[in-house]
């Protein structure tokens, strides 16, 4: 019987796998067990009888043809990725990069001008309530210019789904070596903007001491210009990661099964999701609230802290070790 | 052994008139066929499910899942009302057949 149950594998194994085929698979492998276990009641040799259900089985071309399966059309369901699509796909991504990190910084250039206008307010140059308002109104055209870039960035980025997804993409080795050269040479950037982009994070609350130093009453404009290096810290980080994160999943081995890819793919998805909303609700909330503009933006860099992390660890911990 | 390529334009014909007794599955399709022609005609399965695919497709025949006795779980095939229109239809075709290629067959019975 197992010579019978691989020779029906064997045969079903060039087809593509789905549902139909499966239902099919053991289908005809139950009605040769059937075959085989009758020819052995009526006193065959096992040899016979799995000789007879073997030849009885007949040609697979009948099936692919029945089922509308050409041998080109399942070479065809892998995409093969053309150098100029891969182009394509990461110019898109560095324009929808660039815009993802100038929404960022939007937002925290925002909560920035409400604390500018509150140091005017302080520092008696506007009356309180006018600074306010000002302030306010500053602060939510550019949270709402942000959140048109992040919509424009994600239809930029939603043709491309497949190639994030890795749903039947294959890429030539030729064009993946060229793809490994290309990020070879980008990864000095890389490494500066990042180091560049800690440097100013870590160095950002010393604006704040040197303010002090200088003139007490000028602490509120401290504040602003620490927001303001965060915020070009976190745009260089959220820029060059993205842009280094596209490079990577090109170069990354193709998950071979698709519905692992597809759970990979909505488990980050969900966590970017739910985070990167939650993560402006906080910011609002804090802001308004609470009055917390000058610390808040931190929710941002820490947001995409954890959605890295999270995709990252369950990436780590769900990939089998190769 | 008839050879398939010969029989290929009636195995919808021999499966419809085999579900016309009863609903059945695969393998007793298979082994009625085998029966009726003396086991001068054994359908591959290849063929067999090729068919069953393009007469559903077609609507002829409808498939149900139904428990074997041994528990095992197999698919079932109805023959539907278009089915057997085109069944009989098939039927008149075969006789029309049968009259135009004996006129090309040497009888040896009207040799005599």
């Amino acid at each position: 019987m197992e010579t019978i149950e691989n020779y029906i594998d064997n045969m079903f194994a060039s087809l593509p796998k789905t549902e139909e085929m499966k239902a099919l698979h053991d289908e005809i492998l139950a009605n040769m067990e059937e075959k085989y276990y009758e020819l052995l009641q009526d006193g065959k040799t096992d040899n016979e009888a799995i000789g007879i259900v073997i030849a009885e089985f007949g040609n697979m071309d009948e099936i692919m043809e029945a089922y509308d399966i050409s041998r080109d059309k399942k070479k065809d369901s892998k995409k093969l990725l053309s150098e100029e699509e891969v182009d394509a796909f990461l110019h898109s991504n560095r324009i929808a990069a660039k815009w993802i990190g100038m929404g960022t910084l939007l937002c925290i250039l925002g909560s920035a001008m409400v604390v500018l206008f509150t140091g005017f307010a302080e520092a008696g140059y506007m009356g309180t309530s006018i600074a306010l308002t000002t302030g306010i109104i500053f602060f939510l055209i550019v949270v709402a210019l942000a959140v048109a870039l992040f919509i424009y960035a994600g239809m930029k980025m939603d043709k491309w789904k497949y190639v994030y997804q890795q749903i039947d993409v294959e890429i030539p080795k030729l064009l993946k070596d060229k793809i490994a050269a290309k990020k070879q040479k980008e990864h000095p950037k890389f490494v500066t903007a990042i180091i560049v982009a800690v440097v100013l994070i870590i160095l950002s609350p010393s604006i704040l001491l040197i303010t002090i130093v200088i003139n007490e009453s000028m602490v509120i404009f401290g504040v602003v210009i620490l927001l303001a290096i965060v915020a070009i810290a976190i745009h260089l980080l959220i820029y060059f990661g993205t842009n280094r994160s596209a490079y990577t999943k090109l170069l990354e081995e193709p998950v071979l099964d698709r519905k692992i890819a597809q759970k990979n793919n909505r488990i980050h998805d969900a966590i970017a999701t739910i985070l990167m909303p939650l993560a402006v609700i906080v910011f609002l909330i804090t802001g308004f609230v609470y009055e917390m503009w000058h610390i808040n933006w931190i929710v941002f860099p820490v947001a995409a802290l954890l959605i890295a992390i999270f995709s990252g660890a369950y990436s780590l911990f769900s990939k089998p070790s190769s | 052994m008839i050879s398939s390529d010969v029989i290929r334009g009636y195995n919808d014909t021999i499966i419809l008139y085999l579900l016309l007794e009863k609903a059945s599955y695969g393998y007793e399709i298979s082994k009625r066929i085998k029966e009726l022609s003396d086991g001068k005609y054994v359908i591959k399965e290849t063929t067999l499910y090729s068919a069953f695919n393009r007469l559903l497709k077609k609507g002829y025949i409808e498939s149900f899942h139904k428990e074997q006795t041994f528990g095992k779980k197999r698919t079932y095939y109805n023959i539907t009302e278009t089915g057997l229109l085109y069944y009989q239809e098939k039927c008149r075709e075969w006789e029309l057949t049968k009259e135009v290629i004996n006129q090309f067959i040497y009888h040896s019975a009207e040799r005599q």
